[in-house]
Parts: C-alpha cells; structure tokens; sequence
C-alpha cells in the first residue's frame, strides 16, 4: 500500500488531524528511551478517546500492516517502535483518571494517563501508587502496565503487576475485553487472563484502561547516603539492609565510574572520588521508622562506609538524592549514544556481575556506568558508545551478549522493569528452552495469531507476515 | 553480525535456600513444619500460611490470598517460580528465582491457582521475609458501626503496610475486628499503642496479646473476592450461614468457613451461583477448592484451546 492509500484509509478510521503520515511528524515516533535505533513508522495515529481506538482497531486487520501502541514512548528496550513499518497508535488522547475510591484502596483510569498526573490526584486523599520508574513525570500508565515497570521503591513495594487489578483489552477484530477490574479477581472469566496482559508489551492487545490498587502515603520518609571504598563492603552492606527489619523501601547503587561523571559535571555533590554510593530510603509511621534512623546509619558503617549522611527534611533528602538523580540525566549529554541493560540476578552474585561487566568493557574499550536497584538484584549496567561507529555497536551488543549470558547462569533473568523489546529478543533463547519458546508463543498465538501487534518485540519470531 | 542464539535444554529450579536472596526451593507438597526446617536458624520466614497441617499445594488450591497478604501480597507475589509437569509429562519452570521479572509472558501467576488444568507445580521457589522475635495480635470488639469506622481508619493508616492482617472475623454469633503484626520485641510497644489509640478514637475495645505464630485460620471452603470497600458488608451478609467467615480488608477478599468437607459443596455451588455476577461485576470472583472452576465461555474456549494445544505438542 502506498503512503497517499494508508493515508486515505486511516483518515476513513478517524478524523484528518488525528492521522499523521508526513516524515517529520513521523520522525518523532521513530525511536523510544533507546534513542540510537529508529525505525520511521508508516503513520501515527492519535485516538482522542477509547470510543475512536476502538473504530480504529475495528479497521486495522483490513489495513494489513503492523499496529504498535506507544504511551510517552519512554521505554528502553525498543518496545513501542515499528520495526517492522506500520501504524503507531499514540495513546496520549486516553488520559482521564475516571474513578478515585479511596475507601477501598483503588482508582480507575486511561492508559494515557501520565504516572505523575496520578501522583498529583493522589496526593490530596493521602494515598500513592507505589511503582516509581524514572520516567515517571512522563511516563503512561499504559506503557508501564505493557512493560510491568519498577522503579527505586519497588524493593519493598514491589512493581506494576503487584498493582494492576484490572485491564480493559481491545483485540485486533474490536473486542473489548475487561480482565479483572476493581476487585482484582478473574472477573467472569475462568482463568486470570490480566496476568498474560500485563507485562505483554503491546503484543497481545491494545489497553484502554486500569483499575490500580492504591496505599495510604508513609508519614514519614528517611534518606541515606553512604560511599564505600570498594565493592565486597557495599555488597554486604547491601546484603545486611535485605535482611534487616526496616524492610527499606530503595536500596540503589551508584558505581564509581557513575559517581566520577556526577562529580565531573556541575551536578557534582562531593561524593568520594572512587567510591561506591549507597542511596537508601526507609518510610512508615513516623513512630516507628524514626526509631530505626540510628541503626540503619550504624549498619551502614559497621558494613564500611566512613561517609553516611542522613535526612527527613525534603530539602536535604533532595540533596542526597541528586547524584543518582542526575546520572541518568548526564549518560545522554556525555554520550553520543548508550544503552542500558535490566538484568535480574541472585544478590550474591552482584559483585561477580558487576566485575564482568567491567572487565567485558573496558577490554572492548567502551565505557560503562552502573546505577542500579540493589535491593532487587536489579542490575542497569550502561554502555556510552558512538552509534554512527559500527564496529563500537557491535562491541556493546557482543559485550550485552556475554553478560547475559552469565546472568542467565547465575540463575538471573534478562528483563526486570524494562521488558525485552527487540532489544533482548535475541536473548530469549538463553531463558527459555524449546518448549518453554512454545508455551510462551502460544500466549501470542491465543490473542494476536499473525502477530499484527507489535512484531518482532519479546520473540524475534514473532514476525507479522501480511 | 554473531550467529543466532540457540536454545539451551530447559532450565529447573534446584531445592534448596539462598539465604542471602531469601528464597527457597521444595516440593509443593511442603508444609509449613518443612519450610522451617528447612529455614532453621536463619531469620527468614514465609508468612502465608492459612493451615498448619496443609501443604503449599493445598493453600494454592484453597485460595489466592492469606491474611499475611495484607503485608505482602496474594501468593502470586510470594511464589517465584515453579518446576511445572506438563500434561505432556515434561518438566519446565515458570518464573525466576530472583524478585522480579519482565521477561516473557507471565505463565507463574497464570499457571498457579489454575489446578492440574494446564499442569502441576512439582516444586516451588517461595520468597521469605526477614524474621524477627515477636508475633502480636490485637483484637478490637464493638458496635458494628464502631468496627466499620475502626476498619476505614487501619486501612488509611500508614501502618497498614506494617501490620501483617487486618481481618474482620465473624463466628458464633460475634464480629471482631483483628490486626497481626511481626516484628521486634523491643518495638511491639510502638504497635500497640497505635492500636489502643485506634481503639479509643472509634470507641472499641481492645485486647492484645503477643504469641508464639501468627494465628492460623483453616483453608477456606468458599472464598469471595471482591473490593475492599464492600467486603464488610458481604461478610455481614454471609456470616449467618457460615461457621466462621474471614474478610481480608485489605484485598477484598472473603475466606468463608463452611464445615471443612466436601460435604458443604452443594451450599458453596448455591451462593457462588447466587453472588457470581454482582462479584463479576466488579472484576471479582469466587473460588472453591471442593468445586469445579466454571466453564468457559466460547471466546475463551478458543483461547485456553490454543493454551492447550502448545501444552500438549510439548
């Protein structure tokens, strides 16, 4: 189909501003976090409400052509691209925040609502919703539920899937389904089909809203900061802080490559050169967590570390977190480009990963930095390279490609909050055996047959063949 | 460009505790005097249990939630992964051993309140908590409007995350209002006091007491799930029939007590008949262990007929 007939018919499937075909509107939807891979989709399409997604996707099989949902386009594992052409569906148009029961813990809303547009409606009833990633002041609930996101606070309060109690699901030929909803159950179905939804990554359905559970604000919130000489000292820091009883709610690392780029930039905050930085945050009722402050502090020092600051005022907790606040911000001004991986491992084996990652990069020549959630195991190690130099990608990809591999026989797994996109898809294989591939294909095969929904994403054969 | 990544065998748990990640591996048909022995000395615990003398299997027959769910979420959050016999009779795992995961479509939690339908769990990766010395539990009594306020007000307070179970209990003849918690000796003073203030405020009364394991309630008969605002009331409605009736405020969720035998079927297929659509309305559902789960209906026929399909080929 050429570009002047798909444009003709999506203007049939919505109105004539809400359909873009022109190759810069389309250039903003090339890439998603992963900025250094783009594919130009065919056209964009932007439903102001459910009603209009759902006479698109009625319209969509006929089209012939790929259908990817895309939220804020924030994600990192080359999620909502169109890799192989077709339409993106932008879902900014979906952002209501329908219901709020505070009574019973749970709210109602459109994907497109933005985390931080919740926070905000939140906040006046005394509650929150929990999963925190760093792109939360713009990141769509639709693209977290997709990617079934984290964040730093998820060590205590787990991650999107702990949250989602329910999914309303568009299909491809235009039904709607909900799968669970406030109560969070099965709903009238026999099986718990919301399980297979979240986490899918816009493969099996297009999401129009969510029923979230919700829980009262802590009343009081502890920040500490601690730098360690090596890494045998913040490792058993870390692993003494899993197991203590302040269940802290974030346990994050920065290496010291990442606290020599905060410390060169004007983001500097007078961290030890050299250092690891331990950020950790306990919370609860005032009564209680303020009794632990000592003991958490003098954990961190009996573990090694000479430097451990301490805060409850917002200003200077503000302060303590700035360095793991700005190094994410910094990898893209330093760097042409980079990429950051999501592996998941055994605690234990965190300074053995971590010592791979090192040596895999600096034999290869590219330079890396690690700030990752400790408490889970959750490693984000990210490899700063210059994309437009071919032999640097395929050096980053070959060291990507051996430290999964090692996670995988740690007894880790390749995606924790990011998903694997089509940027892990290649690695599938080291997870699942033969069968293990079949079952999960199976799931894709149940909702999207021809894999018309997001292809090449999670399974590289997961191609969509007109 | 590297050549394609091939498939490796299929990966199993091993049994065994990793005490630095707090998990352990054992076969479902575990019970809880197993899972401590295997945890021994090391201050770890699993903390959903409903039944003393049933296996994990059998909690996972019984229900999604236990009161410690509260806390820690239904068993879906708590089992990390499973060796998993297909009905093919291969061996594959579902899920991880480490705390969270986005990799692939998520099998574990579908797969694990779906009975023998899609398989059987042989062995289970469990999540434990760091343990502490001691086990509190209040109990809060009063007019039924003072429990109801008392209950909006546990459940709006920052403590909720804290305590293990806030449970609302009907038997013979009385409701009550009860609150779990786990945690140091030197700190129980802390909860209390919260409690009697809560107490005080909404005009209950209140009895505490500190004990050697949480209190374990039985594997329910029927169990209802709906939302946190209307649990109260079903369980009011239920209660009259019911030997005991468990409303977990937190979760929405009724654990309702029929006699404990197969024999109480009949009763459990009548009101889940009676409740299913006003709790299908509402994204709920029910569930009982001495029941066959419902039919399909065509839509997810086909679905679970493609489920089964790949299932059966392996």
């Amino acid at each position: 189909m050429n570009a002047a007939d798909l444009a003709r018919q999506l203007r049939a499937l919505l109105p004539r501003g809400r359909v873009l075909t022109s190759a810069p509107q389309l250039a903003g939807y090339a890439s998603d976090g992963l900025g250094f891979k783009a594919w130009l989709p065919d056209a964009v399409v932007i439903p102001a409400d459910a009603q209009e997604l759902a006479q698109f996707m009625r319209g969509a099989v006929a089209l012939n052509l790929p259908v990817i949902m895309r939220g804020a386009g924030t994600s990192l594992s080359g999620g909502p691209v169109a890799a192989q052409g077709g339409v993106v569906v932008h879902t900014s148009g979906l952002r209501a925040i329908r219901h709020l029961e505070a009574n019973g813990l749970w709210c109602e809303v459109e994907c497109g609502v933005s985390l931080q547009e919740l926070e905000q409606a939140l906040l006046p009833h005394g509650l929150f919703y929990p999963p925190d990633p760093s792109s939360g002041p713009v990141c769509t609930l639709g693209g977290n539920v997709a990617s079934n996101a984290g964040g730093a606070h998820c060590f205590r309060y787990g991650v999107t899937s702990n949250y989602v109690l329910g999914v309303e699901a568009l299909m491809l030929d235009g039904s709607l389904h909900r799968f669970g909803g406030p109560a969070g159950g099965r709903g009238p179905w026999r099986e718990d089909w919301k399980r297979f939804m979240i986490g899918s990554e816009g493969t099996l359905a297009a999401f129009t809203r969510f029923w979230l559970r919700l829980l009262p604000l802590p009343e009081k919130i502890w920040t500490f900061r601690a730098t360690f000489a090596d890494l045998r000292a913040t490792e058993a820091a870390i692993h003494a802080l899993v197991a203590h009883p302040s269940a802290p709610a974030a346990i994050e690392l920065l290496d010291p490559r990442a606290v020599a780029m905060v410390e060169s930039s004007q983001m500097a905050c007078g961290l030890p050169q050299g250092s690891f930085m331990l950020l950790v945050e306990i919370d609860g009722p005032a009564a209680l967590v303020d009794g632990r402050v000592a003991e958490v502090a003098q954990l961190l020092r009996d573990a090694g570390s000479g430097d451990v600051q301490f805060s409850d005022e917002a200003a200077i907790r503000q302060r303590l977190w700035k360095a793991r606040k700005a190094a994410g911000g910094l990898l893209g001004q330093l760097s042409p480009s980079y990429v950051v991986q999501d592996a998941v491992i055994p605690k234990r084996a965190l300074a053995e990963v971590l010592q791979l990652v090192y040596d895999e990069a600096d034999a290869a020549g590219i330079a890396t930095v690690n700030i990752f959630h400790a408490g889970d195991g959750n490693l984000h190690p990210n490899f700063l390279f210059d994309a437009r130099q071919p032999d640097q990608l395929e050096k980053v990809e070959r060291i990507s490609k051996r430290l999964m591999q090692r996670v995988v026989e740690v007894g880790g797994t390749l995606s924790g909050e990011h998903g694997i996109g089509n940027d892990k898809a290649a690695y599938m294989p080291m997870v699942f055996g033969i069968v293990g591939t079949r079952l999960q294909l199976a799931v894709a095969a149940a909702f999207n047959p021809a894999h018309q929904l997001n292809p090449l994403k999670v399974f590289e054969q997961r191609r969509f063949c007109a | 460009m590297s050549p394609a990544i091939t498939h490796g065998a299929e990966r199993l748990f091993d049994h065994g505790l990793d005490v630095v990640d707090g998990t352990l591996c054992l076969p479902a048909d575990a019970k809880a005097a197993e899972v401590r022995a295997h945890i021994g000395n090391h201050a770890l615990r699993f903390p959903l249990w409903l039944d003393g003398q049933s296996s994990l299997r059998d909690h996972l027959n019984a229900s999604s939630h236990a009161p410690a769910s509260s806390r820690f979420g239904p068993y879906g959050d708590n089992v990390l992964g499973m060796n998993w016999r297909l009905p093919s009779g291969e061996l594959l795992r579902l899920g991880e051993r480490v705390v969270k995961t986005t990799t692939g479509y998520d099998w574990l939690r579908f797969a694990l309140h779906s009975g023998t339908r899609f398989g059987r769990a042989e062995d289970l990766v469990l999540r434990l908590r760091p343990a502490c010395d001691f086990n509190g539990m209040a109990r809060l009594d009063g007019s039924a409007q003072a429990l109801q306020s008392c209950a909006q007000s546990l459940l709006h307070s920052p403590w909720l995350c804290w305590w293990d179970s806030v449970d609302w209990l009907h038997a013979s003849g009385q409701c009550w209002l009860r609150v779990q918690w786990h945690g140091r000796a030197t700190e129980a003073a802390l909860f209390e006091e919260q409690l009697r203030h809560l107490a005080k405020i909404h005009g209950c009364s209140i009895a505490l007491e500190g004990l050697p394991e949480a209190q374990l309630d039985g594997l329910p008969d029927l169990v209802l799930k709906t939302t946190p605002e209307r649990v109260m009331a079903l369980a009011t409605q239920m209660a009259p029939h019911c030997r005991r009736t468990l409303a977990m405020l937190h979760h929405g969720l009724l654990h309702l007590d029929l006699g404990g035998n197969e024999a109480c079927a009949m009763q459990a297929h009548e009101w889940a008949q009676s409740l299913a659509a006003s709790l299908h309305e509402l994204g709920g559902d029910w569930h009982s262990r001495w029941l066959p789960a419902r039919a399909p209906d065509i839509t997810e026929s086909k679905w679970i007929q493609t489920l089964e399909a790949a299932l059966h080929e392996a």
